[in-house]
């Protein structure tokens, strides 16, 4: 620019000086030719004078009109970002086509920078949108109740079974207040998290009941805070875990422990009392003595069976139970385990009615096992039948299906409706026959364990409460062939 | 001295006879009942001294017929003693009202249960 300059200077010189000559020349034609001499000596000067003009103006021209194709490509340049190939090296543009190359490639950088920043954040968004979905799905999915609120107590999230368990559509919560969500029967459970979120606890449990369609329903609700980065409390989860069964469970184990060490300690109390006074000399006379003895003898194998029942049950269920199959008569097998109850039966003057030989009613299965299986059926029915009642004992071959099947029918106290399909649950005693007879609530456990799990039969039950119930069982029949390999 | 007569109620007929034998063993004048519904009906017309009664039977358990005695006017002020297989004890509060005199968990001593008898007789004796 320096140059131009310099360059204008002596332009704008020679224009004024050309100007001065030629005004002094008009002033000279007015005055004669006084100094027309000298103005003729000044010709050459001018002459330089108009060549430097000249010179200039084109130089001056050139140069303007590089300027403007260099403004030109630069406001290219600028417009579509991409840079030129001209050679600027003696144009006064070339520092401002460093500086906006400059700018632009920096620009460019940072663009760069920008868009490499933006496809991160769009890959961590994508990500977090996935790991969102992959939560909700998790939560969604989990069998437990989970129910979030935030720091005002408003849903801001639940799942299908929290849906399920307070009766709202967890798709639809809109961050609505728990207190709209949920029933006012459950307070208790509101009161709960609402507590829990301001006592800021970590996590606090309670179980909680719930009125339901299949009654009321326990559950085990943990609560916990959730913190910001801050170590805030911003919200609360509760997840409640349905433990009705467990509860039902340890109920069932409660009682079964509370039935079997009365059962156990029942034997166990006779045995030492009778050897107590055996030893303090309480026995007067030999016959006295004798019965003390076998008194504590049948206790102590009554104590031996009711052992062998909670073991064979716990031996069948676990698989370890030792099998020795063999052809057995049905109608026999009745006939023997009848003898061991005619006398309970006769005391209570009840009256047995056995079945009539079949001719071919054999089966393939444990003698002991099954042998076990109709004592139980036929005890249970003398237990609960009253005095002068009537028990009867059928067998019915089923030629089409290859079956046997055994019923003893009496006239007892039955069992009601509801209870009916509990009786052969491990433990389950019928509550309105607790007091008619005593029991563990094994027997019939274990006639269904064996008939059914050891030898692939079925055991069935009908029963009317104070008319009388049957219970029997179906087993497969032996074939021709087992009963000739014996 | 009038002959004590006792009331002996269980389910389980061995033990009943064995507390029977013991306590006629030693003076002592022994009725028996198989359960809780049973031992009410002997009891109101025997009034016997004291009752020794199991917890759990069939028909009446022992500790309704202790509530049955205890609201009736005439049994409520003979002493029992209870004899329990249960693998909990009696809640204290329960035998506290219903003027339960002892507690004996089965299995049992004859010996011991005859000398709650003697111990509770006597301290009946002493307070009339």
């Amino acid at each position: 620019m320096r140059i131009q300059r310099k360059i204008f200077v002596v332009i704008t010189l020679s224009a004024a000086l050309m100007l001065i000559i030629q005004g002094l020349a008009s002033i000279n034609a007015g005055f004669g030719e006084r100094f027309a001499g000298q103005m003729q000596q000044l010709g050459p000067v001018v002459s330089a004078c108009y060549f430097v003009i000249a010179a200039g103006i084109v130089w001056f021209a050139w140069s303007w009109f590089r300027t403007l194709v260099g403004i030109e490509n630069l406001t290219e340049l600028v417009k579509n970002g991409s840079s030129p190939s001209i050679n600027y090296k003696d144009n006064c543009l070339v520092g401002l086509n460093f500086a906006i190359n400059n700018f632009l490639q920096n620009n460019r950088q940072e663009i760069n920078e920008a868009n490499e920043l933006y496809r991160d954040l769009k890959l961590d968004v994508q990500l977090s949108e996935r790991k969102k979905l992959n939560t909700e799905a998790i939560i969604y999915s989990i069998r437990d109740a989970v129910v979030v609120v935030d720091s005002s107590d408003r849903v801001a999230m639940a799942n299908d079974a929290a849906g399920k368990l307070f009766s709202f559509d967890c798709k639809n919560i809109e961050l609505r207040p728990i207190t709209e969500l949920v029933d006012v029967d459950q307070k208790e459970f509101i009161d709960f998290l609402v507590s829990a979120r301001k006592n800021k606890a970590k996590a606090t449990r309670r179980e909680l009941n719930f009125a339901s369609d299949d009654g009321v329903r326990t559950f085990d609700c943990i609560v916990s805070c959730i913190h910001d980065r801050k170590g805030k409390v911003c919200g609360a989860v509760a997840v409640l875990h349905d433990v009705t069964r467990e509860k039902e469970i340890a109920q069932m184990k409660n009682d079964f422990v509370s039935h079997v060490s009365h059962e156990l300690k029942t034997p166990l109390a006779s045995i030492l009392a009778y050897s107590e006074m055996l030893n303090d000399g309480e026995a007067n006379d030999e016959q006295t003595k004798q019965e003390f003895y076998s008194v504590i003898q049948t206790q102590a194998k009554r104590l031996n069976r009711l052992i062998e029942d909670i073991l064979n049950i716990s031996r069948i269920e676990s698989g370890l139970v030792k099998v020795e199959k063999e052809a057995v008569s049905l109608t026999i097998t009745i006939q023997e385990q009848l003898q061991m109850i005619r006398g309970y039966a006769e005391e209570k003057n009840i009256k047995v009615i056995s079945p009539a030989s079949i001719v071919f009613d054999q089966v393939y299965v444990d003698k002991d096992m099954i042998s076990q299986v109709v004592v139980n059926l036929l005890s249970n029915a003398v237990k609960y039948t009253r005095s002068g009642g009537k028990i009867t004992i059928a067998t019915q071959v089923n030629d089409a299906d290859q079956t046997v099947r055994v019923s003893v029918t009496d006239t007892g106290v039955g069992i009601p409706a509801d209870e009916v399909d509990h009786v052969f649950d491990k433990f389950y005693r019928v509550g309105a026959n607790k007091k008619q007879a005593k029991g563990t609530g094994l027997g019939l456990n274990l006639v269904k364990q064996i008939v059914e799990k050891v030898h692939g039969g079925k055991v069935f039950v009908q029963s009317e409460k104070d008319v009388g119930s049957t219970f029997g069982f179906e087993l497969p029949l032996a074939t021709r062939e087992m009963v000739e390999s014996v | 001295m009038t002959i004590k007569r006792v009331l002996v109620v269980d389910d389980e007929i061995h033990i009943v006879h064995v507390v029977a034998i013991k306590l006629r063993n030693n003076g002592y004048e022994v009725l028996t009942a198989e359960n809780g519904e049973q031992a009410y009906e002997i009891a109101s017309v025997e009034k016997p001294d004291i009752i020794v009664t199991d917890c759990q039977m069939p028909v009446m358990d022992g500790l309704e017929l202790v509530k049955k005695l205890r609201s009736d006017e005439e049994l409520k002020n003979i002493p029992v003693i209870m004899l329990t297989a249960r693998s909990f004890d009696i809640d204290e509060d329960i035998k506290q009202n219903l003027n339960i005199s002892e507690c004996l968990s089965k299995p049992f001593s004859p010996k011991e249960l005859l000398r709650n008898i003697e111990d509770v007789l006597f301290s009946t004796a002493t307070n009339i």
